[in-house]
């Protein structure tokens, strides 16, 4: 209990600092959200050109699919804020060996190497994600609370498999020093969930929700909103979101038993 | 005329790093996703019935060819650029007879081999996969299609140049670049062919630089090109390509003059 508020405390500390450290440089904070806003518009603009021919698209109708792309610049932000960042420190630390540092202090390291860091000026997409989803909100009748709820829980969920996604090639740091371009596969990878899954097929359907799981943060909050949510939508996300998080738990044991600090 | 004896040799380099840093290319093609994660929306909405002429057959067709043609034609000059630029790195290669760019230049041009060794497996399992993909172009297409390419490739050369120069000036220039990038994306027939945009912006789409930097080497490899469209690509592909020189030119000699690099 001690040491779960005791990382609760350092957490916030880190992103406090975080967060001032952005606001030191506000000409281009204002630089970086309006370049944001206009690149996400550009982002939204095929979805137009597409609804602009078609009523709906793998029964998806404009609105909905409207939401997956909110939810889309949410895990953008998210990922760019918090994943990314994290990353890049945490490989850093174990090259450098300050990873010991981080190993003797009394809370729980994963959650101290993965989450250190928050580059708040990475944020702007949240804006884009509520813009669109209030746009989207507005041309269909408003979900109700249970599907509100459920999709904000799906979202989570998502979230943390996504997380334990990034924290999985923080473990593979361990062994190569390289990992800079996985990054950039990672990112490529979760553009796939811009659009609702129903448009992918096959076994490119199935890895988008269990290996790369964009699927279980996009569309599956989206088909919460539009009230199409079933038990095996459930199921399938908390599933893959626990497995991913026995999965990657013990990747990063596995990972700090092999480390051997860069000074020994 | 120094330059003309040393480009082999400067040729050679450039080739050693590239197969010295060879698995990095793997994940850089690897990276460029977005023609297979548009091609899964549009082949979603051509499914039900054909569009613009677009069946099935020649979406995949299409987003084959962008993708063949998006890595002949990228170059990461930008990145390199500004880190010279802003380290101060430049004055070095300033000292030597060679124009800075034209190494660049060469650098990117001998990374070309090694993109199509790993890409042509790629395009050769699509069509073992797909048959009825493989359509060759007439032979006037493909004459035409090698000055169209390089010609595209040509102006995302002088386009990150000149974003690049503004490194003189500003330190924004990557957000600045992201802007041009986001509209590129769209305009160029990167995220949907242009046939799909409404009839009015066609006219537009025409003359506008993106064009000819992608959907035009696109459109005659796919045989969508008449030799009457391919000759004003053409002609618009020079006229930007002198535009390019000039704006380069302007904003290199003028940065330079007040250039004071980091200890310099």
């Amino acid at each position: 209990m001690l040491e779960a508020r005791r990382t609760v405390q350092a957490l916030a500390a880190l992103i406090r600092v975080s967060v001032a450290t952005a606001m030191q440089y506000r000409s281009n904070l204002l630089f970086g959200l309006a370049t944001a806003l206009l690149v996400d518009a550009m982002r939204v603009a095929p979805l137009l050109l597409v609804y602009g021919q078609r009523e709906q698209v793998a029964g998806w109708e404009l609105p909905h699919a409207l939401l997956v792309t909110a939810f889309f610049f949410l895990l953008f932000g998210v990922q760019a804020a918090v994943l990314e960042p994290n990353l890049g420190e945490a490989v850093q630390a174990v090259r450098s060996g300050a990873l010991d540092l981080m190993l003797m202090k009394p809370v729980d390291a994963q959650l101290l190497v993965s989450l250190r860091k928050v580059d708040a000026s990475s944020l702007f997409p949240v804006v884009s994600a509520l813009l669109v989803g209030g746009v989207a909100l507005g041309m269909t009748e408003l979900p109700g609370p249970v599907d509100v709820l459920l999709a904000v829980a799906l979202f989570g969920s998502g979230v943390v498999s996504l997380y334990c996604l990034w924290l999985l090639a923080i473990c593979v740091s361990f062994w190569f020093v390289r990992v800079d371009n996985l990054r950039f596969l990672l990112w490529s990878a979760t553009d796939a969930g811009r659009w609702p899954i129903d448009v992918f097929r096959g076994p490119v359907r199935w890895i988008l929700t269990a290996v790369v799981p964009v699927a279980l943060i996009t569309s599956f909050p989206a088909q919460a909103l539009r009230g199409a949510w079933d038990v095996e939508l459930l199921g399938t996300s908390a599933a893959v979101s626990a497995a991913f998080l026995l999965g990657s738990r013990w990747a990063w044991r596995r990972s700090l038993a092999a480390y051997a600090s860069a000074s020994s | 005329m120094h330059l003309l004896r040393a480009l082999p040799d400067i040729f050679r380099v450039s080739f050693a790093g590239v197969v010295a840093y060879r698995a990095e290319m793997v994940i850089w093609i690897l990276t460029s996703t977005m023609p297979l994660i548009m091609l899964a929306l549009w082949n979603a909405v051509v499914d039900e019935a054909p569009l613009m002429g677009f069946g099935p057959t020649e979406i995949t067709r299409y987003f084959a060819a962008t993708l063949l043609v998006r890595q002949l034609t990228s170059s990461w000059l930008l990145w390199e650029l500004n880190e010279e630029i802003r380290t101060g790195s430049l004055s070095m290669k300033l000292l030597r007879p060679m124009h800075p760019l034209w190494v660049h230049a060469a650098d990117m041009l001998a990374a070309m081999p090694t993109r199509m060794v790993v890409l042509l497996p790629m395009l050769l399992a699509l069509v073992a996969w797909r048959p009825e993909l493989l359509a060759l172009p007439d032979a006037w297409a493909l004459a035409v299609f090698l000055p169209s390419v390089f010609l595209a490739w040509l102006l995302g050369f002088l386009v990150q140049a000149a974003f690049a120069c503004l490194a003189f000036w500003l330190e924004q220039t990557q957000g600045l670049f992201a802007l041009w990038f986001g509209a590129w994306m769209l305009l160029s027939g990167y995220l949907a062919p242009l046939e799909m945009f409404p009839e009015a912006a066609q006219p537009l789409l025409g003359v506008l630089p993106f064009r000819g930097m992608l959907a035009a080497p696109v459109e005659l490899l796919t045989g969508r090109a008449t030799p009457q469209t391919a000759l004003v690509d053409l002609g618009v592909q020079l006229g930007w390509t002198v535009v390019g020189f000039a704006v380069v030119r302007a904003l290199w000699n003028r940065g330079l003059a007040r250039y004071g690099a980091y200890g310099a």
